[in-house]
């Protein structure tokens, strides 16, 4: 269930660029959070705007009572945040939202991050590791600077397959570009996790959808409220068995949604309704 | 302190509202506020049938403000007499409704539906939602299509009938007269501003429908003063609404003659804002000496002279 309250700042790193590390105490987040859950915080006065922002969960610290977020200010938002001063409070509602499914017994985790979507897959990568299951990261973002705060996951046993578009660190090119290599070298089971813009998430799912691979996308809308009732941040969802779409919230329904579910911007139906529909006249 | 209000028959243990539109059907909010603290709250615009509502982008946030255009997606006026009126029963709240109509046919019918089901209190008439084809502005914008809407609502229901009247409108004293007339029986001022914002990087609107409405603290002077307006034009009682998200934004409603207020986009921001105006309106009583709130609507000193109330 989530919980609204003030939360202190309780640490701010700020690494390089526009991107800080926040810690802030919230019990309930800190006790309940899974991975790909987020909360709704804004920094200011309580029911001045601008509205909450979403921001995934990236890591939590039960015993001290706190979780981190990895903020890159971007905007009003992000940015009021970022220039919070330990012991100031934000206003915070969380966990949110459905968290990743974790992979089947024997089945390597895939993550493909773009940028600051890598923050859920930190949290992710400590519950693979507790439950002894493989994982590996692909991440990619324009140039190094994006790329920040990889070193964590090769201590959490997940290696870290880097892509930038400048070719400044890791593999030129995009980070499904490296996913595809890494997919057409081996054989063993896999699933796709995928947080990060949209055009990558889009190709993550094309790329699920042409191998037949189980895959898993957080997606990021706008959101107004993260609980339901703005309906601002609806998304095209549409299973095998349902003849039309049907609209569902982000907020309370995703934000991680079934990647051959999703309609996309320009299509008509899903993945999975047209996998159904080719197996129904075969 | 009384902070107890009654208006158009309908009582309610506070002055605050939940908005249409900005509160779900209440019940998402359970386990994250108790309901019992809110004088009422009014449900999400519905329909005779479930809509679907616009594309995406359906919300922008712009200066101190919110541009949406939800284009009223909603479960149908059945499903919610069905699955969510026994949930809010359980709450010590006031339950209105917000019935929408695409014809005038279609919000008596609506209306007759909200009528008999239990634990109604009463109807706000949407005749100012901005992002519709049909409905909505379309009957708002026009003097007598607003009094053929809510003539039928009227006759349709013994409920409170409450009419949102659009602020998009140059006299809205017009506007409540026509409700007046029709037989409404309170006022609910004001839905939101129609806007447009543009990404200049595309050239195209920010939001999908293109316009969408315009709420938040951006819009509460204009808001204030409709209310202002609509107070003295008529004998009926008017809620406030626009922007309101503190207990001085509430008191400026009520010393401008709004008998009660809604709470709307502060509910994304806050949901622990009733709470806190609850709290701040209290201690202002106090604070001035008054034991009953009641005392301070229409209390606005204006500086220079106007024409008599209710002319």
């Amino acid at each position: 269930m989530p919980h609204n309250r003030d939360a202190p700042l309780v640490a701010r790193r700020h690494l390089d660029g526009a991107y800080f590390l926040l810690s802030f105490r919230h019990p309930e987040v800190a006790r309940q959070a899974q991975p790909g859950q987020f909360v709704m915080i804004k920094a200011g006065t309580a029911a001045e705007l601008p509205l909450r922002r979403p921001f995934s969960v990236m890591s939590v610290d039960p015993p001290q009572e706190t979780f981190t977020l990895f903020v890159k200010a971007v905007g009003a938002g992000s940015r009021a945040l970022t220039l919070l001063e330990p012991g100031e409070t934000a206003q915070c509602l969380g966990p949110l939202g459905r968290p990743f499914d974790p992979p089947a017994a024997g089945v390597e985790a895939l993550m493909v991050a773009g940028g600051y979507g890598v923050s859920p897959f930190r949290m992710f990568a400590v519950v693979l590791q507790r439950d002894s299951r493989p994982g590996r990261l692909f991440y990619g973002g324009r140039t190094a600077l994006d790329l920040q705060e990889r070193e964590p996951f090769a201590g959490l046993g997940v290696p870290v397959h880097p892509a930038t578009e400048d070719g400044s660190v890791g593999r030129r090119g995009r980070v499904t570009e490296a996913l595809e290599e890494y997919l057409d070298g081996q054989a063993r089971a896999v699933a796709l996790y995928a947080s990060g813009p949209d055009a990558m998430l889009h190709a993550v799912a094309r790329i699920a959808e042409r191998r037949a691979l189980v895959a898993q996308l957080s997606l990021d809308p706008w959101m107004g409220c993260g609980i339901g009732t703005c309906l601002g941040c609806v998304v095209s969802i549409q299973e095998a068995d349902r003849p039309q779409p049907k609209l569902r919230c982000a907020c309370t329904e995703g934000p991680v949604f079934d990647a051959h579910t999703v309609v996309w911007p320009g299509e008509s139906s899903s993945a999975a309704r047209r996998r159904k529909l080719q197996e129904v006249s075969a | 302190v009384n902070l107890a209000v009654e208006l158009a028959g309908l009582r309610l243990k506070n002055p605050l509202l939940a908005a249409s539109g900005t509160f779900g059907y209440g019940v998402e909010y359970e386990g994250i506020l108790d309901l019992s603290l809110l004088g009422g709250l009014v449900s999400k615009g519905l329909y005779l049938e479930p809509r679907e509502g616009c594309a995406t982008p359906r919300i922008a946030e712009t200066p101190s403000g919110l541009l949406n255009a939800i284009g009223l997606q909603g479960i149908g006026v059945r499903g919610f007499v069905r699955d969510v009126l026994p949930r809010l029963s359980r709450y010590d709240t006031a339950v209105l409704v917000n019935v929408c109509g695409d014809t005038v046919q279609e919000y008596a019918e609506v209306s007759r539906i909200v009528d008999g089901a239990p634990g109604v209190a009463g109807i706000e008439v949407n005749i100012s939602c901005p992002n519709v084809e049909r409905g909505g502005i379309v009957f708002g914008g026009d003097p007598r299509l607003t009094f053929e809407v809510v003539a039928a609502v009227r006759n349709a229901t013994r409920l409170p009938v409450i009419p949102k009247l659009s602020p998009n409108v140059a006299d809205i004293t017009v506007f409540a007269r026509a409700c007046e007339d029709a037989g409404a029986d309170a006022l609910s001022c004001v839905n939101t501003l129609l806007g447009l914002a543009v990404d200049v990087e595309s050239r195209k609107p920010r939001l999908a429908f293109g316009t969408g409405g315009l709420s938040g603290p951006a819009i509460r002077p204009v808001a204030v003063r409709m209310t202002w307006q609509a107070a003295r034009a008529v004998r009926l009682p008017v809620i406030g609404i626009g922007g309101i998200g503190s207990a001085e934004d509430a008191l400026e409603f009520l010393i401008a003659g709004a008998r009660a207020v809604q709470v709307g986009t502060a509910n994304f921001v806050d949901p622990g804002v009733y709470e806190r105006i609850l709290a701040g309106l209290a201690a202002y009583l106090e604070r001035h000496g008054i034991d009953d709130i009641n005392e301070l609507v229409g209390t606005l000193e204006f500086p220079r002279p106007l024409a008599p109330r209710h002319a």
